[in-house]
């Protein structure tokens, strides 16, 4: 639902890291969405190229890689990562795969990252 | 010549990162002047507002208000009759309040006049949970009225909440919802979360919440 003010906040990042890196031209971008946040890929997508228009961001390829739920079991030490089922996919988060107990913590899947950028620069600026 | 040369750089700038990294400047900010802070979380209609005028007319502290919402001008009205200080928080497009809008209200309130602080938010089940805002207590309200399947349907605000009100409990049969089968779902979630059933019509439940409120208070 908030999929435009963090495809806002991207690419202010991004744009900010390429002009602080002098690019010349954005190649690819990639960023992780955790499975648990409330954003959709698809929607983020969609709202990236409408934003980058007009931008150093425009045409790049944007590769978004989808983080894994990872749970801590609090009953049983059971921690690692848990299937996420289509039609409940929430059912991660609330009984442990290994004893079926309920007291969870999430310690991953629910990251908003841009991790790194692709860029294009000329050699001689990099010298400086 | 002028060459140019392919460069990978390195950003991992997790906006939830920094939104935390903020709620915790929030936090600090909060503590210097000791006021305890509660994000008041729920869905739109299901008593948010009514039950921080419950909370300000029967608690005996110095309790400001930062109202948030889409167009925050008549919650905050309603906060002002009561002559505590107020800050309205227009979100706008947003769908949630985040750290940094909270910070900006901070800066408008008289935090050396209050020792409690309600932070309401923007009606949705969704969108603020991904949002610390820096507050020490996250106490989320629905009502019967939006039927007894919603926690099932929206389990991760309820995972993260301290304390879940389930509001309109008078009219609970009217409405068809099965209100001991809402409470069990947020146990199954959180089960260390203190859940209450309540009615701002009839004032049941109001007391408990007080009770439950200041307990926490007084540890901090």
């Amino acid at each position: 639902m908030h999929e435009l003010s963090m495809a806002d906040a991207m690419v202010k990042t991004i744009l900010d890291v390429a002009e602080k890196n002098k690019a010349e031209e954005i190649i690819e971008v990639t960023i992780e969405i955790g499975k648990l946040t409330m954003l959709n890929p698809e929607q983020l997508r969609f709202l990236l190229d409408v934003l980058s228009e007009d931008t150093l961001l425009q045409g790049s390829k944007i590769i978004i890689n989808e983080i894994p739920v990872e749970i801590k079991c609090n009953s049983c030490d059971f921690k690692g990562s848990t299937d996420l089922d289509d039609s409940d996919h929430y059912l991660a988060i609330v009984v442990c795969p290994q004893c079926g107990e309920r007291d969870l913590e999430v310690t991953a899947g629910r990251e908003c990252n841009v991790q790194k950028i692709k860029i294009e620069k000329s050699d001689e600026e990099e010298e400086k | 010549m002028k060459m140019h040369k392919i460069a990978e750089v390195e950003i991992q700038h997790d906006i939830m990162v920094a939104n935390r990294k903020l709620a915790q400047r929030n936090q600090k900010i909060l503590d210097k002047s000791n006021v305890f802070a509660v994000d008041v979380l729920g869905a739109i209609g299901s008593g948010k507002t009514s039950l921080i005028e419950a909370l300000i007319q029967n608690m005996g502290h110095k309790i400001g208000v930062i109202a948030g919402d889409v167009i925050s001008k008549f919650d905050a009205g309603r906060f002002q009759k009561y002559q505590v200080p107020v800050v309205g928080l227009n979100t706008g497009k947003e769908c949630h309040l985040d750290a940094h809008l909270v910070e900006h209200a901070l800066g408008d309130l008289p935090l050396d006049e209050i020792d409690l602080l309600f932070i309401e938010n923007v009606g949705n089940l969704i969108c603020p949970v991904d949002f610390d805002l820096g507050s020490h207590l996250r106490m989320v309200v629905i009502s019967v009225s939006e039927g007894d399947d919603t926690v099932e349907k929206h389990p991760l605000i309820f995972k993260d909440a301290d304390l879940v009100v389930i509001n309109k409990v008078d009219i609970a049969e009217a409405v068809g919802a099965d209100q001991e089968k809402m409470v069990q779902d947020v146990k199954d979630l959180n089960p260390d979360v203190t859940v209450i059933k309540s009615s701002l019509k009839t004032g049941e439940g109001l007391e408990e919440i007080i009770d439950t409120l200041e307990k926490v208070i007084q540890k901090n």
